[in-house]
């Protein structure tokens, strides 16, 4: 899922505060389940919000809404009838719901309530790490299901590098070296034998050079 | 040195683009260079165009400046983070070169190593207020050098736009100026009808703008940027006096030196010819450049 983590509330009353009429959007996915911008988060950020700027003197409107998702069209048309009572959106979808937000309602200001962070999984409850960078080109079935492009700091694709100690990284002593992982695996499922293929040059072109990336899938266009 | 030097006494400048060698041997950029030393007040390097794998600039840069003429060495935001671009012009300041270029640089899809990852850590107005602070003395982490850079800065300009277009250029072209730019070297022209509202910016903010003149080399290449280059006027008469011409080589070569002239008149503050590997041709093209010389 896409990790996202809430922005200081001090950054939030920064960029709210030209406007009087706000709607706070919460989005039932991703942010949700990382607990950064689903319905409980919107509730908590809308009644903080309220309480500053009623101690400010300042007379401001915050509502609240959760969609099932920001990052779909349908879901985003279930606001289009009360738009208009707002001055600006303040959206706790990741980067792709606040601009598929900005897209669809094109004169309402867009302010981000988190921060995207990255692809990742929930460890336990209040820790979420980082799993893929959606490099485009998976390698998973050759580094034992382990990434190196994600889970190694110098993204090195044959081996550990010299700074891998005692299993860790050279960048902190709490980060496992994903080559180290990488390897306990393959002994485990007993494909040693495959660490010893030289990975070819990565293919970076399906990665980010060239611009934003496009999936368009025929077979599955209506 | 000479470069610099006349471009700030107010002198009209002669600059040559010269490709650095994709291999050691550089031989045939050096000939090419000597062809014209003395003439060419300096060789604009370009750092990797078009995204093809080359001599680095830096490298080129300083093997010209070996064989005792003056390089203006590009940086590219494509290809390095900030510690390298640093590095890179801390290292040129330290072998006598006191010019260079920033360039965005085209993306790696454009090239020959298509797959290659690009870098862009910085872009072009974070670099070059980085160098400003190189200059005083200080990285862009704030720590303090022993030993400060001191550069003529230039960066590209594309006076062939029209509309909001063009207002953007030259807004980026005001902001470069404030980031310390003095030159701006121009995609290639044929004709400058459309310069003049930069020509009139650069002017205002006290930059000053150095038209490319390109050598053509076939009627071939002449309708191919006329109909495909975007970013180049290439007007009907140009592509029609290359047809007509019974010596197409010789031709284009007239038309480029007529073009000099032509840039020495509209009161430019200097020329950069590019030959795009006709090095050899140089010496025809610059040839007629009376009084350049210096």
């Amino acid at each position: 899922m896409i990790v996202a983590d809430k922005k200081p509330i001090e950054e939030i009353i920064e960029t709210v505060k030209p406007y009087d009429r706000i709607l706070v959007l919460g989005c039932n996915e991703c942010v949700t389940v990382c607990e950064a911008g689903g319905k409980k988060e919107v509730e908590v950020l809308a009644s903080a919000l309220r309480m500053h700027f009623i101690q400010q003197g300042s007379k401001k409107n915050f509502d609240e809404r959760t969609l099932e998702r920001q990052c779909d069209h349908e879901y985003l048309e279930e606001i289009r009838d009360i738009m208009d009572n707002y001055d600006a959106v303040l959206s706790l979808a990741c980067g792709v719901g606040v601009q598929f937000m900005a897209e669809k309602y094109h004169t309402t200001p867009l302010i981000p309530g988190v921060n995207t962070c990255f692809l990742g999984a929930t460890e336990k409850r209040g820790l979420w790490t980082e799993r893929c960078q959606a490099c485009g080109s998976c390698v998973l079935a050759h580094t034992a299901g382990i990434c190196p492009i994600s889970r190694c700091a110098k993204r090195v694709m044959n081996g550990p590098c010299g700074g891998s100690t005692g299993g860790k990284c050279e960048i902190n002593k709490d980060v496992d070296c994903a080559w180290q992982l990488i390897i306990d695996r393959l002994r485990d499922l007993d494909r040693m034998d495959e660490y010893e293929i030289v990975t070819p040059i990565k293919d970076w072109s399906t990665e980010r050079a060239g611009g934003p990336r496009t999936v368009a899938r025929e077979d599955v266009q209506v | 040195m000479q470069f610099r030097r006349r471009f700030e006494a107010g002198e009209f400048t002669c600059l040559v683009q010269i490709d650095p060698p994709k291999g050691t041997d550089v031989s045939t950029m050096v000939d090419g260079a000597m062809g014209v030393k003395g003439i060419a007040d300096a060789f604009i390097v370009p750092e990797m165009a078009n995204a093809v794998m080359r001599m680095s600039s830096l490298g080129a840069s300083v093997v010209l400046r070996n064989n005792g003429v003056d390089a203006v060495m590009q940086v590219s935001c494509r290809d390095r983070n900030r510690l390298a671009l640093q590095g890179d012009l801390l290292a040129a300041a330290a072998c006598g070169i006191n010019a260079m270029m920033v360039v965005t640089g085209e993306d790696p899809s454009f090239g020959d190593h298509h797959t290659a990852k690009a870098v862009y850590d910085v872009d072009l107005g974070t670099l070059l207020k980085g160098i400003s602070s190189m200059e005083k003395g200080r990285d862009m982490a704030g720590v303090e050098l022993s030993g400060a850079p001191d550069f003529l800065k230039g960066a590209t300009l594309n006076t062939c736009l029209r509309g909001a277009d063009r207002e953007v250029e030259l807004d980026r072209m005001k902001e470069m100026v404030d980031a310390g730019v003095k030159f701006f070297i121009t995609q290639p022209l044929f004709e400058f009808s459309m310069t003049q509202p930069f020509f009139k910016t650069a002017d205002n903010y006290g930059a000053k703008i150095i038209p490319t003149v390109l050598l053509l080399k076939s009627l071939g290449m002449a309708r191919y940027m006329a109909r495909n280059v975007n970013y180049v006027n290439m007007p009907d008469a140009i592509v029609h006096r290359v047809l007509k011409a019974s010596d197409k080589v010789r031709e284009c070569t007239r038309m480029a030196r007529e073009t000099i002239e032509a840039v020495k008149k509209e009161g430019f503050a200097g020329v950069n010819v590019s030959t795009l590997g006709w090095e050899h041709k140089l010496p025809e093209v610059l040839g007629v450049m009376d009084g350049l010389k210096g």
